[in-house]
């Protein structure tokens, strides 16, 4: 029984998989129309995983909750905000000033910060990788930072470097980083292609045996 | 059928035959490929949480399994089975974190399955997998909290990441994990660079599952990646001789 449920997942996901992908192919009405429902319910399918998503998120907290857990006043803030901005939501709409105002000034300064944080993050985490793995590419890698930085930045002392930085960045920029960057989009588009026709040949099963 | 179409659709069978193709020969003539560090770190690592009663934390990302952000979502969940497998062993199963409410069920049913397939289906339990975050730095702001509440020595990240990725990267070094990380943005592997202490750079990103011995057909691709991938370089090299000596305009 479980061998034949696994049988049929595979095919249903192989046979939408094969629809979607011979729609791009082959012109054909019916084809097309039949890929086009299968990607709209994906996309309604993804939505409704949200909500249970959420239901997820809302029960690991609670169960920390429930359980004093180490960090459980975080948890219960977590769940009664989300409960305020999911009833505010779901009541007046996402127009309403009060769901608004929470984005505007919860959501976007926290963001905010975070972004921030990042510059002291990959500053720090710049020293560690020369620290960790003094190697030439390590230090090519930090050189190159450094000389992007310099040249994208405002030279308010010695403004006579601007430029001779400025070039040295667009060539760094335009020459090298392209260039490796194309060899390193071939390797993810066709890593890309192998693991959905791995999906495709049921070979992967990631919805489970 | 345009033209175009043909030329797709026939690029897509070859891809399928010389899967399939390398695959069986791999059973029989197995390649050897190079050494990838991460992949090689990434068993002992295990194996120490494991023996430790300590948690394997994989992150698939803020990426959704819709667009182009499907392939390096698919790619993770192929190096979860793999690591779920190895992590089943330990009276703490590995906690899956992710953006996205469809990851996060995948997720679920990957971890249930390695413990099926172990017959311990009993010591499976629902808050493995977790939706952490709806969007990225919301995802990014969690994770950290995850690490610290769950006691996870080895932090793996393998999906779609943006700058937030930095700072999931950063939360495991601060907290001294074992930390692997790839994804399938060229901007963002400049960021996992230098943040993650094993970093996985381009198609490595989709390696995992033949490193990791996760059947023939993984091996199988990874071989058709590589002679595709020398066959389009031969194209493109051929193409610009061509055109620098005028013999096409």
């Amino acid at each position: 029984m479980k061998r034949a449920s696994t049988y049929l997942l595979a095919f249903i996901a192989g046979a939408a998989g094969a629809i979607v992908l011979l729609s791009y192919f082959l012109d054909l009405p019916y084809l097309s129309d039949i890929s086009q429902w299968l990607k709209q319910t994906a996309v309604l399918l993804s939505a409704a995983a949200l909500l249970i998503g959420l239901l997820n998120l809302v029960g690991v907290h609670l169960g920390k909750i429930g359980g004093q857990e180490k960090g459980w006043a975080y948890s219960a803030l977590l769940v009664v905000m989300l409960a305020v901005t999911f009833t505010l939501g779901m009541l007046f709409g996402l127009d309403n000033r009060a769901v608004v105002s929470l984005f505007r000034y919860v959501q976007l300064p926290v963001e905010a910060t975070l972004i921030a944080l990042l510059a002291v993050s990959l500053t720090a985490a710049g020293y560690r990788l020369i620290a960790r793995r003094p190697n030439l590419f390590n230090i090519a890698f930090m050189v190159s930072a450094v000389v992007f930085i310099l040249g994208s930045a405002p030279w308010l002392i010695l403004p006579g470097l601007a430029e001779p930085f400025g070039i040295l960045r667009t060539w760094l920029a335009e020459v090298w980083a392209v260039g490796g960057a194309r060899g390193l989009l071939l390797g993810v588009a066709l890593g890309s292609i192998t693991a959905g026709l791995r999906v495709l040949l049921a070979t992967d099963r990631p919805y489970g045996d | 059928m345009t033209v175009l179409g043909g030329l797709g659709l026939f690029l897509v069978l070859i891809f399928v035959f010389l899967m399939i193709a390398l695959a069986l020969v791999e059973r029989r003539w197995p390649a050897r490929f190079r050494s990838i560090p991460a992949f090689d770190a990434l068993g002992g690592a295990t194996e120490r949480a494991v023996e430790a009663g300590e948690r394997v934390h994989f992150s698939l990302g803020t990426g959704t399994l819709l667009g182009s952000e499907t392939g390096p979502a698919l790619a993770g969940l192929s190096m979860l089975t793999r690591v779920a497998e190895a992590a089943t062993m330990s009276d703490r199963p590995p906690v899956v974190t992710a953006a996205d409410g469809a990851l996060v069920i995948l997720a679920q049913d990957t971890i249930r399955s390695a413990y099926r397939r172990v017959r311990a289906a009993d010591r499976y339990h629902a808050s493995s997998g977790r939706l952490v975050g709806a969007t990225p730095l919301s995802y990014a702001a969690g994770v950290p909290a995850v690490l610290n509440d769950e006691d996870a020595s080895v932090h793996l990240m393998l999906g779609r990441f943006g700058v937030e990725g930095a700072l999931v990267a950063d939360a495991g070094q601060r907290k001294q994990t074992f930390t692997l990380g790839g994804t399938q943005d060229i901007q963002s592997q400049a960021l996992l660079y230098a943040t993650v202490e094993n970093p996985l750079i381009g198609e490595d990103v989709f390696a995992g599952g033949a490193y990791l011995n996760a059947g023939s057909m993984h091996r199988g691709s990874l071989r058709t990646q590589d002679l595709v991938r020398v066959l389009i370089v031969a194209g493109v090299l051929i193409g610009t001789l061509l055109k620098t000596f005028g013999v096409i305009p």
